[in-house]
């Protein structure tokens, strides 16, 4: 399986991010002046300033400003909430991002606390967390929004379909888990607890998987037809010394069972930087809604 | 095979006993006394009966109690000025508003105004949030009082399958992100879902929680699973009399489960013992003896 011919299954992420772009765009160019998105990023390495980069390009195509910050490594815990703080009261700042990682010395959950809810265009915040659960679907967690989008795109409907998320991270498996249960469907959560992962993903319409390990979902695993929604970004080295990026799951070997799968690279990851500016965009429909804004 | 019955009333009392250990020694060895407020607004007889019984539970366990109760008319400017008063009130703990509030209040903004720490129902939204990521919260008091008695059968609950079925924001929901705190594989499953008897069947761990009578068969459980019936339904029998009933058919799962919460008697008794539990855990936060918040265990 190395035709270079397109794959009809593969689920690709951007027409879908596109959809999302244009949609933004349409609302941006209607409100006017919005605000800034800021970038927060401390003491930056290569592959963080890679998503700044990427974020400003979208921030430019929905015609949003993105202000990117690199503050100092030395910068005390206290000194980032008080500028957060600062930006929480700023009519000037739409929205903040707090790039990770962090250094070791910063507490990163304090800073998504600190951030306003109504700023947290991440959807970190517990506040944004707790309105997912109570199934108040505004600013959620990118990742976990794309690969509900990615879902959707396949045009089945939600309710009654039987979910398996294979992975229970913060910030992707559980909230993803929430959102389609609001939607209607039926969702397990699987970890490395799980005694047979298989068992559960075998019976599922739909598998996200998002554990961080490379090919870990094969073909056996996966009922005929089925979607699967591949989240994990892992970097492999092959024997020749070249490196390159794959997924969680073996893509070539479960395209030929499953109904839909999203490639690695160019499935969930396009959608997620996507949802950041629609997160933008609701933020300043809520902002609106209350008071904050003209 | 028939089913332990799991006596929630008989572990209700074992964690009072705990609550009211702690209760002493904290006055004993730093001079503070939990306080619970509870804001009862107008005349629902229900809600008459659980205040009246947290207040007189409260007192028992040697903890303050304060109640507060409105007329229905009361404004929402009167009732989010006393929750002000009441996070302020560093002899207040806990504070517990008694719903359903009448309808011209916002349950949501009321509930929101409460101080996170005292928030000893656990509904308050940034605890939401902080249990759903696995962080140290308030946790509502009925999930809270299934995962203990869990605990209490099992030991570890880790890789179990569990199934909770109802989606409720009061106990459903976090009654999974309580099972997922403890490893076990959760399904949650509800109204929409495609077949609910296949999706029973493969729990080692069902919760039933959607308020309808008796509506899970014996036939719907894995032989030796352990069923918790969150549900409390009031059913007409014969001669004008009621009973009260749960949410599985308790004679028929009984037969086929490894243990089984009865009701009344199992889940219920569990809540209350479990709130005043929440008001010791945010009093020991609030005063920053953090070390002695594993009294329960």
């Amino acid at each position: 399986m190395t035709k270079k011919t397109v794959n009809h299954r593969h689920l690709l992420g951007a027409p879908v991010r596109d959809h999302i772009i244009n949609e933004v765009r349409t609302y941006v160019d209607a409100a006017g002046k919005m605000g800034k998105i800021v970038s927060i990023a401390v003491d930056g390495t290569a592959e963080v300033e890679v998503y700044i980069r990427n974020q400003a390009r979208m921030a430019a195509r929905v015609g949003l400003d993105f202000d990117q910050q690199m503050w100092s490594r030395d910068i005390t815990q206290d000194a980032c909430k008080s500028r957060i703080q600062d930006m929480n009261d700023d009519p000037s700042v739409l929205g903040i991002i707090i790039q990770r990682p962090l250094p070791p010395h910063i507490n990163i959950r304090s800073l998504q606390s600190a951030v306003h809810p109504l700023k947290d265009l991440e959807g970190m915040n517990p506040a944004s967390i707790g309105n997912i659960i109570y199934s108040d679907i505004a600013l959620v967690p990118c990742t976990a929004a794309a690969s509900v989008e990615m879902i959707k795109a396949t045009g089945l409907a939600l309710p009654g379909l039987e979910v398996v998320m294979i992975g229970h991270s913060e910030i992707v498996g559980r909230p993803a888990a929430m959102m389609l249960m609001a939607e209607g469907a039926t969702v397990t959560i699987c970890h490395h607890m799980t005694r047979s992962v298989a068992m559960h993903s075998r019976r599922a319409d739909v598998v996200l998987v998002a554990v961080g390990s490379p090919h870990l979902i094969g073909a056996d695993m996966i009922k005929p037809g089925a979607v699967v929604i591949d989240i994990g970004i892992n970097r492999i080295v092959t024997d020749e010394g070249t490196s390159h990026i794959v997924g969680d799951v073996d893509t070539a070997a479960v395209a030929e069972v499953a109904g839909w799968i999203t490639p690695v690279p160019g499935g969930v990851g396009p959608v997620t930087v996507a949802v950041l500016m629609r997160n933008a965009k609701t933020a300043h429909m809520r902002q609106t809604q209350i008071g904050w804004r003209a | 095979m028939s089913a332990q019955i799991i006596d929630g009333k008989a572990f209700a009392a074992t964690v009072r006993q705990k609550v009211a250990a702690k209760v002493s020694d904290l006055k004993d060895a730093h001079g503070v006394t939990p306080g619970l407020a509870v804001v009862l607004v107008g005349t629902d007889p229900a809600s008459q009966v659980y205040v009246r019984s947290k207040g007189k539970q409260t007192i028992e366990v040697g903890m303050n109690s304060f109640e507060h109760k409105f007329d229905a008319d009361t404004s929402e400017d009167v009732l989010l000025a006393l929750i002000d008063s009441l996070n302020a009130d560093p002899a207040v703990h806990g504070i517990l508003v008694q719903l359903p509030l009448p309808a011209h209040l916002d349950e949501t903004l009321v509930i929101n105004r409460i101080a996170p720490e005292k928030d000893v129902d656990g509904f308050h939204i940034a605890n939401v949030g902080l249990l759903g990521t696995g962080q140290k919260s308030m946790v509502p008091c009925t999930p809270l009082g299934c995962l203990l008695m869990l605990r209490d059968y099992h030991g570890s609950l880790s890789g179990k399958n569990a199934v909770v079925i109802g989606r409720s924001n009061i106990v459903g929901k976090p009654m999974a992100q309580l099972l997922l705190n403890d490893s076990c594989t959760v399904t949650i499953a509800h109204s929409r879902t495609a077949d609910l008897p296949d999706v029973v069947r493969r729990a080692d761990i069902v919760v039933a929680a959607v308020g309808r009578p008796e509506m899970v068969p014996g036939d719907w459980i894995k032989p030796g699973a352990t069923v918790i019936d969150v549900g409390i339904n009031r059913i007409d029998i014969e001669d004008d009399k009621t009973k009260l009933v749960g949410d599985v058919d308790y004679d028929s799962c009984a037969a086929v489960a490894g243990a089984i919460t009865p009701v009344p008697g199992g889940v219920g008794p569990m809540t209350i013992a479990c709130l005043l539990a929440n008001t010791v855990t945010a009093c020991c936060r609030i005063n920053n003896l953090t070390d002695g918040e594993d009294f329960l265990s």
